[in-house]
């Protein structure tokens, strides 16, 4: 009977020595969901890119952020053609992992520029005030200045001249 | 002496200019100068960065470099997709607002500010070349190191094999969340070449 369990043994370590590639393996369909998501993440991060723009935010340091992303999916892309399935899964994680904190700095951006953006009546009513301000002084001024003009007018006398 | 009249001028003019300094900050967050004509570019640049040396003679096995960039006039941040595609005379080119038929081999991907642009590399090469009479035969189009199927076949016209390597550009539609044709392309001639005995 021992020889039937050193088959047996045999049988189960030739199984899973070949079993394991199979269970490590990616697969196309893993792959192609993996660059798919990819792409709806990047372009998620982009939309949150024009609307941080649109709040006033700089999004400049983003978009070179979002480059890179748009790189990883190219590679991953590319690898996917190339019949590459790990490598087309780690370079879209990558663009996903990138693109998410993309957007996340964008969102930020975009939440800062909204506080900003309460700055605006700020400075509208600087302006207002201050114009407001300003002519009532100068029309103060101006009241003065003309009393001034006309006590010098009563009190100048004309010269006569011999 | 100056007359009353004088002074009334000359307060009513720092009146003006003083309300008007106040009133600037306010009319810069208001009044927005209308910006010029919307567009984007597209162009490719030779091995050595200028508009020349542009590859021509091409045969398999190597490899040949070019820049495509794109500058973004838009008024804002903009999504581009560059897509390489390869055809012979029978293929359609895009046409205006159409993009070509041809299938696409190859993309890449670029974030442009407004009044910004972006160049990137681009590498191809040709494998499985056949020459059967006066027909060249080409199976494979490799773009940034991506082999791409493409069996494209080109008649021998006077002593040339020619296909075209275009780049159509792509732009992100957000309202869509799909890229649409941008109605700009760059393309190059190539004569494939056998290669030598």
């Amino acid at each position: 009977m021992r020889w039937w369990v050193n088959i047996l043994a045999v049988l189960a370590v030739v199984c899973l020595v070949f079993s394991v590639p199979f269970g490590l393996a990616v697969g196309a369909a893993e792959a192609a969901v993996a660059v798919s998501d990819a792409d709806t993440a990047l372009r998620g991060a982009f939309d949150a890119v024009l609307d941080a723009e649109a709040a006033g935010a700089n999004v400049s340091a983003v978009l070179v952020s979002l480059g890179w992303a748009g790189g990883n999916l190219t590679l991953a892309e590319g690898a996917f053609q190339g019949g590459d399935y790990a490598g087309a899964v780690a370079a879209a994680d990558a663009c996903s992992a990138l693109a998410g904190a993309a957007a996340g700095e964008a969102d930020g951006l975009r939440v800062n520029a909204v506080a900003a953006a309460g700055l605006w009546w700020q400075t509208v009513a600087f302006s207002v005030v201050g114009a407001c301000v300003f002519v009532v002084v100068l029309a103060l001024v101006w009241r003065w200045l003309r009393r001034v003009y006309g006590r010098r007018i009563v009190a100048s006398r004309p010269e006569v001249l011999a | 002496m100056w007359r009353l009249e004088d002074y009334r001028v000359v307060f009513v003019a720092v009146g003006l200019v003083g309300v008007l300094l106040f009133a600037v900050p306010s009319l810069a967050l208001v009044v927005h100068l209308p910006g010029g004509e919307r567009f984007s570019e597209l162009w490719v640049l030779g091995s050595g960065h200028m508009a020349e040396g542009y590859p021509y003679n091409v045969r398999a096995g190597e490899s040949y470099q070019v820049y495509v960039g794109v500058g973004n006039h838009l008024g804002g941040s903009a999504y581009y997709l560059v897509q390489a595609k390869l055809r012979n005379w029978s293929e359609a080119l895009p046409d205006g607002s159409v993009p070509s038929p041809v299938a696409a081999t190859g993309k890449m991907r670029g974030f442009v500010a407004d009044g910004q642009s972006w160049e990137g590399a681009v590498s191809f090469g040709f494998g499985g070349v056949a020459f059967e009479g006066n027909t060249c035969r080409v199976g494979v189009f490799r773009v940034n190191g991506v082999a791409f199927q493409v069996d494209k076949t080109a008649d021998l016209n006077g002593t040339e094999y020619a296909f075209e390597v275009f780049w159509e550009l792509w732009l992100y539609n957000r309202s869509e969340g799909m890229f649409d044709y941008h109605g700009r392309y760059v393309a190059l001639w190539l004569n494939m070449t056998a290669p030598p005995e």
